[in-house]
């Protein structure tokens, strides 16, 4: 990346007439493999790049992006940033503003043990296979396999009118597994699937554990899970769901821009309690996880942030913005998909905090209820409060002890009612739900954790 | 999109890329190159937030060599990125392994222009007037109830692209496309209205700015005093929206290679009867305007009006040439191209469903305890076709007459049980993108999870 043409860009938007600018490189070189019941069919790669521009003019925000990064194209996508703040200055906009921040200057570059760029795709198609294959032979009721493979280099730099200059190269590489088991005309999936920061070696890790062969006994195992039970009932969830729930339920009501939208139910619950007294929730970009960096992309350090602390609301997600008008510090929590998109709060990983009890004893005096594993998606209505969480499987739970496997099933709570029936928080805390999370055309890698846990009155969806 | 930045080429790079990929020694190739240029107002809390415009080129490329295929993407359409980018998709290609059901990517084809796809009108806003456009939406919201708080945004673009294949297929297209969207959310006390409305089209004239606002602010209005509601199995009348979710659901599931090689829960289902004597489904590409249209689908196929369901009857798939040589038919103008990313899938186009003799106020006044259902996403599991949604919106239905919202409330079962349900659908609907036509739909029982 050519350092001057940042330069160029952020000192000219201020000649201009902006009163903050920043010019952000951005670039992903990424390579796939698809491997289909035993071959490897398909293998890509795709490079994205380019530049985005934002500022403020007016006290009105603008933004552009170019793919195209020649001195006359950063120009003209300066010049269409400039131009579209000053285009809404008579629409009755909100006013623009940023929070003062103390230039930083630094290059990150994560390390990989194996750099997946430097492999041969041929030697990475032969493990594959190999996953591939034990997958396969699980069973005689295994379909068909599925093992997706993807590696991206992201290389992010933001330059601001703050005299900011920050570059972060990231490595994130994944590999999903996922089987269809049939029998009769009875069909089910199972997936299993790890990734984050890092290079192949994640791959090397999760073939160790024989993450394809857990996929296809799950997909085998639902072929004789029955439907859920419809109604409410004290739920038991595992680290994914448990993660899942975190993140949708209550993660995207503490996002600042939601919060100043109007559009977050505990907008004006700062310092109340909003969740039982065994309830500590932290996102932690720090955390070598999925969603891990060190600099967000506004140029702020990372760093970890406590949302609830034994059930009381005490932080906010931040971007430059948020922080001015909520008189908070950013912290870091503005994130970009791409140079095609400003960067947006973000959560990053985000997780309940694991407390002292066992599996069993919080399986203990469940006299009749669900427990759910593997999450499957989610979303919220974070206006309303409201979440649904789809998960992989469950069981029915009988005095304590599992009983039915369930599959197809699928949760709907109130978010505040939800976590403050948390009855109990488990040690075996995990963070495994690698992901990407959509927000405003946007999806971002994160990453989510829990122990188990145990809520009360939660609606369980089935037949 | 100005004169200036018509004149991007695309030709240039995409018959180098053809020529790099002919030397290649490979069985079949195609390229994909496009231009696109879009601006948006962002929409948050009070009112406009922010501006924002892009410019996306980018170029794809599909090699096929003994049965085996690579892919390779740039967003950069100079000299020595092509080549890169085709060198990296014929190593891909040699690398692969063969895929025994592939056969053979497309010929030439002719058809006659759909026409409509591209307006001047949109191609030639600028920001201001698109943000006048996101005022006008706001304002609609605060004439029905002042003191919402706004999610949304309008946004405005073009696309350009051009693609040729090995085969000799070229198709050159260009389009527009204008959305807008807002969620209002108001407060009273401790209780919350919040609804969301949408529209989009090609052409400026299908997008009602001020109706959107309206409608949202309407909607969320009622929203306030929801209620639980007690777990039971009930009718469910739903409206065109949610509806579109029923219908979408068994369109995916009926399309391209997944449903030949038998991985979705319709994979069994041609000819058999999945709804109502009634019910009627057609997928039609060629619509003159309409946001699903294409004189050509993502492999140079041309699009078709095609019967999907029938007298209640599955009729067909919807084929790209991958599934179609699985199946062994002639595949049906359906492949879709996700851009310049070079995934080529399959998947309907305009989706109309035939509208029935009922009203939505018959619906609701024939049944005696129900719900009326106004936001949900009935998307099922495509390989076990099992749901379990939450009714986003919704309201109660007793003795013929609408209720209290309903909150908290889950619908769970298998999409084919909601077809077969199906006992009333209304002659009204609504009309998305100047394409797809939904009725409501009123469904006998549901099993619904509530308190």
């Amino acid at each position: 990346m050519d350092k001057h043409l940042l330069e160029s860009a952020v000192r000219k938007g201020m000649e201009q007439g902006a009163s903050f600018c920043e010019a952000r490189f951005f670039e992903e070189r990424g390579s796939n493999i698809l491997v289909e019941n035993g071959a490897a069919k398909t293998l890509g790669s795709g490079i994205l790049s380019g530049m985005g521009i934002r500022v403020i003019v007016d006290k009105r925000w603008g933004f552009a992006s170019t793919n195209a990064i020649t001195p006359t194209d950063v120009e003209r996508t300066l010049s269409d940033a400039i131009g579209g703040a000053r285009s809404i200055a008579a629409e009755g906009v909100e006013e623009a503003e940023v929070v003062d921040q103390k230039p930083a200057t630094d290059s990150i570059a994560h390390k990989v043990k194996t750099n997946p760029e430097e492999l041969d795709p041929e030697y990475k198609v032969r493990v594959l296979l190999e996953s591939d294959e034990a997958a396969r032979t699980y069973s005689d009721r295994v379909k068909d396999t599925f093992t997706t493979y993807r590696d991206a280099v992201t290389t992010a730099v933001v330059h601001n009118s703050f005299g900011t200059y920050v570059e972060e190269v990231t490595p994130r590489t994944y590999v999903y597994c996922r089987v269809i088991s049939k029998e009769g005309s009875n069909m089910q999936t199972g997936i299993e699937y790890g990734g984050g920061v890092g290079g192949f070696e994640i791959v090397s890790h999760l073939q160790d554990e024989q993450f394809s062969r857990k996929a296809a006994e799950k997909a085998v195992k639902l072929l004789s899970a029955r439907s859920p039970p419809s109604g409410t009932y004290t739920v038991v969830v595992d680290q994914r769901v448990g993660g899942l729930f975190m993140h949708e339920a209550f993660g995207h009501n503490c996002e600042a821009d939601h919060v100043l939208g109007g559009q977050s139910i505990v907008a004006d619950k700062m310092g109340d309690k909003v969740a039982s007294d065994i309830v500590t929730i932290m996102d932690d970009p720090t955390m070598p996880k999925n969603g891990h960096f060190i600099y967000d992309h506004e140029g702020v350090r990372a760093e970890p942030h406590v949302i609830v602390k034994d059930g009381t609301l005490v932080g906010f997600l931040h971007s430059l913005e948020s922080a001015a008008k909520l008189k908070a510090r950013p912290g870091g929590s503005a994130r970009a998909r791409s140079h095609q998109f400003p960067p947006i709060i973000r959560m990053s990983n985000t997780y309940l905090a694991p407390r002292d009890m066992t599996f069993e004893e919080i399986l203990e005096g469940v006299k009749l209820g669900v427990y759910l594993t593997g999450m499957n998606s989610g979303y919220v209505e974070t206006q309303k409060g409201q979440f649904t969480c789809r998960v992989e499987q469950g069981w029915m739970i009988e005095g304590g002890e599992l009983k039915d496997h369930l599959r197809d099933v699928g949760i709907n709570g109130l978010t505040l009612d939800a976590l403050k029936s948390i009855t109990a928080v488990g040690k075996d805390f995990k963070m495994e739900a690698p992901g990407t999370c959509g927000k405003m055309g946007q999806g971002i890698p994160t990453d989510a954790g829990a122990p188990h846990f145990r809520i009360d009155g939660i609606v369980v969806g089935g037949r | 999109m100005t004169d200036r930045e018509r004149g991007t080429d695309l030709t240039a790079p995409v018959e180098r890329a053809a020529r790099l990929l002919s030397r290649g020694g490979l069985d079949f190739f195609d390229v994909y190159a496009s231009y696109s240029r879009s601006m948006r107002i962002t929409i948050m809390g009070k009112g406009i937030k922010d501006t924002g415009s892009s410019t996306d080129v980018g170029l794809g490329v599909r090699a096929y060599k003994n049965k085996g295929l690579g892919t390779a993407y740039s967003q950069s359409l100079n000299p020595m990125d092509v080549e890169e980018t085709t060198n990296r998709a014929i190593a891909y290609a040699r690398a692969a392994q063969p895929d025994p059901f592939f056969r053979e990517i497309p010929g030439p084809s002719k058809a006659p222009d759909v026409g409509g796809l591209f307006d001047e009108k949109v191609a030639g806003l600028d920001m201001g007037k698109v943000g006048k456009f996101a005022k006008e939406m706001i304002g609609a919201v605060g004439d029905v109830r002042p003191g919402a708080m706004h999610d949304g945004g309008v946004s405005a673009g073009c696309t350009r692209s051009y693609f040729v294949a090995s085969t000799g297929v070229s198709v050159k297209d260009e389009r527009t496309i204008l959305s807008a969207s807002i969620a209002a959310t108001y407060k009273q006390g401790q209780d919350t209205g919040s609804s969301f409305e949408f529209e989009y089209g090609v052409s400026l004239p299908e997008v009602d700015f001020a109706k959107v606002g309206k409608r949202a602010a309407e909607k969320a209005v009622e929203q306030f005093g929801s209620r639980k509601v007690e777990s039971a199995t009930l009718p469910l009348v739903i409206v065109p929206e949610p509806a579109s979710s029923v219908f979408f659901g068994l369109m995916a599931a009926i399309s391209g290679e997944q449903v030949v090689k038998g991985r979705t829960f319709a994979s069994s289902l041609l000819g058999n009867q999945i709804g109502p004597e009634w019910l009627g489904i057609h997928d039609d590409g060629t619509l003159p305007g309409a946001v699903g249209s294409a004189t050509y689908d993502g492999e140079g196929v041309p699009t078709r009006r095609m019967s999907i369901v029938d007298h209640g009857s599955l009729k067909t798939f919807l084929h790209n040439s991958y599934s179609a040589g699985i199946a062994g038919v002639e595949t049906n103008g359906h492949a879709q191209r996700g851009g310049y990313g070079v995934y080529v899938g399959a998947g309907p186009t305009n989706v109309t469903v035939r509208p029935g003799d009922s009203s939505l106020d018959e619906m609701i006044a024939e049944t005696k305890r129900g719900i009326l259902v106004t936001g949900a996403d009935f998307a099922p599991s495509m390989v076990t076709g099992e749901f379990s949604s939450t009714i986003d919106e919704g309201f109660l239905i007793e003795n013929g007459e609408k209720k209290h919202a309903v909150k908290n409330l889950m619908a769970g079962g298998h999409i084919l049980d909601l077809y077969r349900s199906m006992d009333m659908i209304s002659r009204e609907g609504r009309t998305f993108g100047k394409g797809h036509f939904f009725p409501s739909v009123r469904l006998s029982a549901v099993r619904l999870s509530g308190d």
